[in-house]
């Protein structure tokens, strides 16, 4: 596990340096091409931002975009790696779970957008519980594929040493899935997001980050747009590439001594 | 404990394993248990342990038919059974927790059997950082640390070499003689069947059965195995091994 296989240290900072300037880069050439009303360039943007950042009202949207995202993620987690352990172990309710989650996946989450408003109203949870949504299915599924691949051997041994059914999920089963668990976790986020962002747009409950960019395109204000677009994309960034990957690093630190 | 085997038959489907096996072995004694690949001799030690349950017949502990796995029949598997996640320590501490002792009490008394196993020093190493060996006589702290009364043991030095195989006989033999369990040794080397145990079985191919059993109960034994020359010959003989040369 110690090969050179992945990029460490400098060199992977220096890629992604080098990502995000090509990133911004065909930006602002686009900025430069058409006219300001249409694609406003980095600066005026970044200006844009740092008074958003001081607005009550955009840090209170903020702040209820991130809540809904945390309560619907941290609900799909919870049961993903719940059910997916279980189905893992329990083959007959593993076949019936993945065949569900295979017929529901096939629905873009927003769809149920509609349905929920009507059932729980208008208001947080239709939006948590499209996140949930979301963010369960990659969860579950690879939680519970890496559960049904953990060596028998691993599990005998457990046994052997006088485990219990619940020692064996807690002290076998978790550790042993938990890089394709993290990896699940990284996955479900990325979906997690996306549908936060496209219910807030929909729905139009809350000052969140959907919201404020579905408003802003209404106004035809696009440095609001771009703004937005680039607050999206700079907390999932920093979401995924510095708080999970270093939970990542951490909980796997024995594949990376 | 003493252990029983009373006509006792194992298939895996079509596939007939183990046939009519009985026997039976007192505490403290030492039987090794060789055969051709794939005979089932590994099923045997999963039918003692508890993991598999016999087809036909019986498995008796100390009277008792064996329902399941349990601390006191502890088995060293063939493969690598380290996990991976755990450093040596936590892994031979484990075998402890799972019992209910605390965590650093469980610590403490897995720091002093790594002692025993000469492994000062790689307490907080993961088994991918050390040698073959070395993760060997971790499974083997492990396994001891539970003071269990049967020890099963598959092929434990299978992968190691010749030099590193003898070094860890010793090992096993000095823990063995103080906590005297009794002890089904699997293996592929005649020469480690002579040296340890009380008794030898020697197992036909698939369905296994017995084809003859030696006896060296009171043996005093040092790694020079010349004396034993003649049982050696017959053993290989049994397994189907030439031991002469061909004169033409
Ligand atoms: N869980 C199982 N399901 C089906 N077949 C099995 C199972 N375990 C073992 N077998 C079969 O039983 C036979 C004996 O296996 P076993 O592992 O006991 O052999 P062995 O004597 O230990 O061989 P080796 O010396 O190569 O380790 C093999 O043919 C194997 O395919
Ligand atoms: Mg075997």
């Amino acid at each position: 596990m110690s090969q050179q296989r992945r990029l460490t240290g400098p060199k992977k900072y220096v890629a992604v340096v080098l990502a995000v300037l090509f990133i911004l880069l065909i930006w602002q050439a686009a900025a430069w091409s058409l006219p300001d009303f249409l694609m406003p360039g980095i600066p005026t943007v970044l200006e844009r931002m740092q008074a958003a950042v001081q607005e009550a009202q955009f840090r209170e949207g903020l702040l209820g975009s991130m809540s809904r995202l945390g309560s619907g993620y941290s609900f799909a987690l919870l049961f993903g790696i719940g059910f997916g352990l279980v189905g893992g172990v329990l083959f007959f309710f593993r076949e019936i779970l993945r065949s569900a989650i295979v017929i529901l996946q096939s629905i873009p989450s927003i769809a149920w957008v509609p349905l929920f408003l009507i059932v729980m109203g208008f208001g947080n949870l239709p939006i948590i519980v499209v996140v949930a949504l979301a963010a369960f299915f990659p969860m579950a599924l690879s939680v519970m594929n890496a559960t049904e691949s953990v060596q028998p051997v691993h599990v005998s041994a457990a046994r052997v040493m006088g485990a219990s059914r619940w020692q064996l999920l807690r002290r076998v089963y978790l550790p042993a899935v938990m890089p394709e668990l993290i990896t699940g976790a990284q996955l479900a986020f990325g979906n997690a997001w996306r549908a936060l962002i496209s219910a807030e747009m929909l729905i139009g409950f809350g000052q969140g980050l959907g919201r404020s960019l579905a408003y802003s395109g209404e106004i035809a204000d696009m440095t609001g747009v771009m703004m937005n677009i680039l607050v999206i994309a700079i907390l999932a960034t920093l979401i995924d590439q510095v708080v999970l990957e270093k939970f990542k690093q951490r909980v796997l630190r024995y594949q990376y001594v | 404990m003493q252990l029983r085997f009373e006509e006792v038959g194992k298939h895996f489907g079509q596939l007939e394993v183990i046939k009519g096996f009985s026997g039976e072995f007192a505490q403290g004694e030492l039987v090794a248990l060789v055969g051709p690949s794939g005979c089932g001799k590994s099923t045997l030690l999963h039918l003692v342990a508890g993991l598999e349950k016999p087809s036909a017949g019986k498995v008796l502990a100390d009277g008792r038919p064996i329902s399941g796995p349990h601390p006191s029949r502890t088995l060293v598997f063939q493969e690598h059974a380290l996990y991976p996640w755990l450093s040596l320590q936590a892994n031979v501490a484990m075998a402890l927790e799972l019992q209910g002792v605390s965590r650093q009490e469980a610590f403490e008394l897995a720091q002093g059997w790594l002692e025993r196993v000469n492994l000062k020093g790689f307490e907080d190493y993961y088994p991918h950082q050390v040698s073959g060996g070395m993760r060997q006589r971790t499974a083997l702290a492990r396994a001891f640390i539970a003071k269990p009364e049967v020890l099963l043991l598959d092929e434990p030095f299978g992968a190691l070499d010749a030099l590193t195989r003898m070094a860890l006989q010793d090992v096993l033999r000095e823990l063995i003689e103080e906590h005297q369990p009794t002890v089904l040794l699997v293996t592929h080397d005649v020469d480690e069947a002579l040296y340890l145990a009380d008794h030898v079985l020697v197992f036909s191919a698939r369905p296994a059965k017995v084809l003859q059993t030696f006896n060296f109960t009171h043996c005093e034994k040092s790694h020079d195995l010349s004396e034993f020359a003649a049982e050696r010959r017959e053993i290989l003989r049994l397994l189907g091994i030439k031991t002469e040369v061909a004169h033409p």
